[in-house]
């Protein structure tokens, strides 16, 4: 062991790694689970209690009831027990319990249902915006004695400060209703059968057009004005300097020096970004009535559903360590810096 | 095309720099950093340009590149740089007025630059190879192998190992990447190379190893060298004729071994009399008194009024004009109105 990590010292980089990645996720579920059932509200009493109110009726042996499904819910015991209880089903089954939303489903299948819808949505419209954002930021901080940079500038800078809904509340309102250009509700139209056929596929992208487009315009912005103040806080630099004594073109002084300089940051910034995705974007999927997970969040935080919380969130905590395991990983790859660093 | 023939005055002269002024635009008007110099560089000389910090030394060096940066930009003046275009014929062009491309195409080309502070002129995530040969391929039609042959050839000429090429800058000591600079420099065999202060940030006997080489190879591949630096000593080992600079001016062009022996200028004087020398009488150290002035506002006349030990009335008020006193030998004072026959006025002895 210890020869092969004098042989390999990155070996030892990565297991530290690997081991700070379980101890940070097994942390973040201790704390989620004790966090919700610290909030003074049951969701099943305040089921009970709606059905009641509903029909004005009162249920029969209603606390019966409400022991019968806590023991399904897993709300018995103590807390300590209830805490070994979800750690052994999760660990040891991959069960995360039946949701409230959509009882008796468990949470997982309904996760599973949603996930390709967010990712697929999520994953396109982020890195359009990250590609964009560095394209047209890095433009920016190279010609920033010019108008075009104080233009690009200042309308990041107040669309970033635009709320995501207002903006997607514009785009449905002209794009979807003035003008009948796209459709606005749902994934796809349900007349196409679900596979791998051209309308159904068609139908799909036009369906997912109008809130990628809402989230890669909340999110550009933010990818413009950092790409551009990274870029600007190396014009400079002496590197830059001798790369243009040097007679290269200004092109490839921007993107071979500039921008690779200036990437680092941005490449482990998207990366962390992919992985909180999963949590999906709540306002936006819902606004568009779009069947991912932001949706399905949106719902259990509605009636205040336990366990499809906690899933979703274990998920966002478990995909954002995995990208940031993953950069990490990657780092000693893209940056000769760190390769060094860990010999030494 | 801008290159129109402008017919050489003598075919030693590589650069001629006329009344040039770089000005830089501030919000308390204009600083004129490089304010009136007039300079010739004659083919295959090591030119030394000697001067205090902010005299404007290095925006004069960018400035002869083409890269002077906002807020600065240039006033007035011409820089023409003569280069062959075949045996028999040699083109002058204005590298002042050069549209952005051509002058682009000349750097390194015509005229490379080994920077200042080497420590950071190599971008950290690139490879040395790809540093030194992408400005081959810019500049040249060689093939890659011949491209890598030429680079492997001119690392060998600056004592660099070949597998230097292969590694990342952070990797190599400071003297390694100023020698990379250098190899880079010479990699398209240019005419002239502008080497701005490259060994200042070395200790002194890799500056000495390093100047050395640098001297045998501007000999060697018969390429013109402006060194620029504050250090008289490196300039006493260096140059061949030394050009010094006070408050944007030249105000003092003689060969080396006259500058050193015979300084004209009080302000030269007073640079020189500053060296220490080794064997001499133990004494105080003679430095120049008072503070180099503003580039917002020169003093009227002469600049160096104000702190000449020498100063007359008519210094005050006009500004001497730069006359040749001897062959060869350039100054701007009023002490020397005419052409000297013989002795010099007054000056330090000097060993």
């Amino acid at each position: 062991m210890r020869k092969l990590l004098r042989k390999y010292p990155v070996l030892g980089y990565y297991f530290n790694k690997v081991f700070t990645y379980f101890v940070t996720i097994f942390g973040a579920l201790t704390i989620t689970f004790f966090m919700f059932r610290l909030i003074p509200s049951n969701p099943i009493q305040n089921w009970v209690m709606s059905l009641e109110r509903q029909y004005s009726v009162t249920i029969e042996g209603g606390d019966a009831m409400i022991n019968r499904y806590k023991e399904q819910f897993g709300l018995t015991g103590t807390l300590w027990d209830q805490y070994v209880g979800y750690l052994r089903q999760l660990i040891l089954k991959g069960d995360l319990g039946p949701s409230f939303i959509a009882f008796p489903t468990p949470v997982q299948d309904l996760m599973i249902a949603a996930i390709p819808w967010t990712i697929a949505l999520l994953s396109v419209s982020i890195i359009i915006s990250w590609s964009l954002g560095l394209l047209i930021g890095s433009t920016a901080a190279w010609f920033r004695d010019k108008s075009v940079s104080d233009i690009i500038t200042n309308v990041s800078i107040g669309l970033s400060q635009v709320p995501s809904y207002l903006i997607a509340l514009f785009l449905v309102l002209f794009l979807g209703y003035q003008w009948k250009l796209l459709p606005t509700r749902g994934a796809f139209d349900a007349q196409y059968q679900i596979g791998w056929n051209l309308d159904f596929i068609r139908s799909v992208i036009a369906h997912s057009f109008l809130p990628a487009l809402a989230i890669v315009m909340v999110s550009l912005s933010g990818w413009i004005l950092s790409t551009r103040s990274l870029v600007i806080s190396n014009i400079g630099e002496d590197y830059l300097i001798y790369a243009e004594a040097k007679g290269l073109k200004p092109r490839k002084i921007m993107i071979g020096y500039a921008l690779r300089n200036a990437m680092l940051p941005q490449a482990t910034g998207l990366a962390l970004t992919m992985g909180s995705m999963v949590s999906g974007q709540l306002l936006i999927e819902s606004m568009f009535v779009y069947p991912g997970l932001g949706q399905v969040m949106s719902r259990a935080i509605a009636i205040f559903d336990y366990n499809t919380m906690m899933g979703i969130i274990i998920l966002s905590v478990v995909s954002v360590m995995t990208a940031s395991l993953i950069v990490d990983l990657l780092l000693p790859a893209i940056d000769p810096r760190i390769r060094t660093a860990i010999k030494a | 095309m801008n290159s129109q023939a402008i017919t050489q005055p003598n075919a030693q002269m590589l650069l001629d720099i006329k009344d040039l002024r770089i000005w830089y635009r501030t919000t308390r008007g204009n600083a004129q950093a490089v304010d009136g110099v007039d300079l010739v560089i004659n083919r295959n000389e090591i030119f030394g340009l000697a001067g205090e910090s902010g005299c404007g030394k290095t925006t004069l060096a960018r400035g002869v590149l083409g890269m002077t940066k906002l807020p600065g930009y240039v006033e007035s003046g011409e820089a023409i740089y003569y280069h062959p275009v075949s045996d028999s014929s040699v083109v002058g062009r204005d590298l002042l007025t050069l549209p952005a491309r051509e002058m682009r195409q000349m750097r390194w080309r015509h005229i490379a630059y080994v920077p200042q502070g080497a420590m950071n002129v190599l971008s950290p995530v690139l490879r040395i190879e790809k540093q030194i040969l992408d400005a081959i391929y810019e500049h040249s039609d060689l093939s890659k192998e011949e491209a890598r042959a030429r680079m492997f050839e001119c690392m060998e000429m600056v004592g660099l190992d070949r597998t230097v090429a292969r590694m990342y800058p952070h990797e190599l000591s400071g003297g390694m990447k100023q020698r990379v600079t250098i190899a880079a420099a010479i990699s398209l065999k240019p005419g002239l190379i502008i080497a701005d202060e490259p060994t200042t940030a070395l200790d002194v006997n890799v500056q000495q190893v390093i100047l050395q080489e640098l001297k045998d190879i501007a000999a060697s591949l018969g390429v013109t060298l402006i060194y620029v630096t504050h250090d008289m000593a490196v300039h006493a080992e260096m140059a061949d004729r030394l050009g010094i600079m006070y408050s944007g001016l030249i105000v003092e062009v003689a060969s080396v071994v006259e500058a050193f022996k015979e300084p004209l200028h009080p302000y030269s004087q007073g640079l020189i009399a500053s060296i220490p020398m080794i064997g001499g009488d133990r004494s105080r150290m003679v430095g120049i008194p008072g503070n180099a002035p503003s580039p917002l506002a020169w003093p009227s006349g002469c600049r160096f009024h104000p702190r000449c030990p020498k100063v007359m009335e008519i210094c005050r008020d006009k500004v001497p004009p730069m006359l040749e006193v001897a062959p060869g030998r350039f100054v701007a004072c009023h002490l020397y109105p005419t052409p000297m026959s013989g002795a010099a006025p007054a000056s330090e002895e000097l060993n």
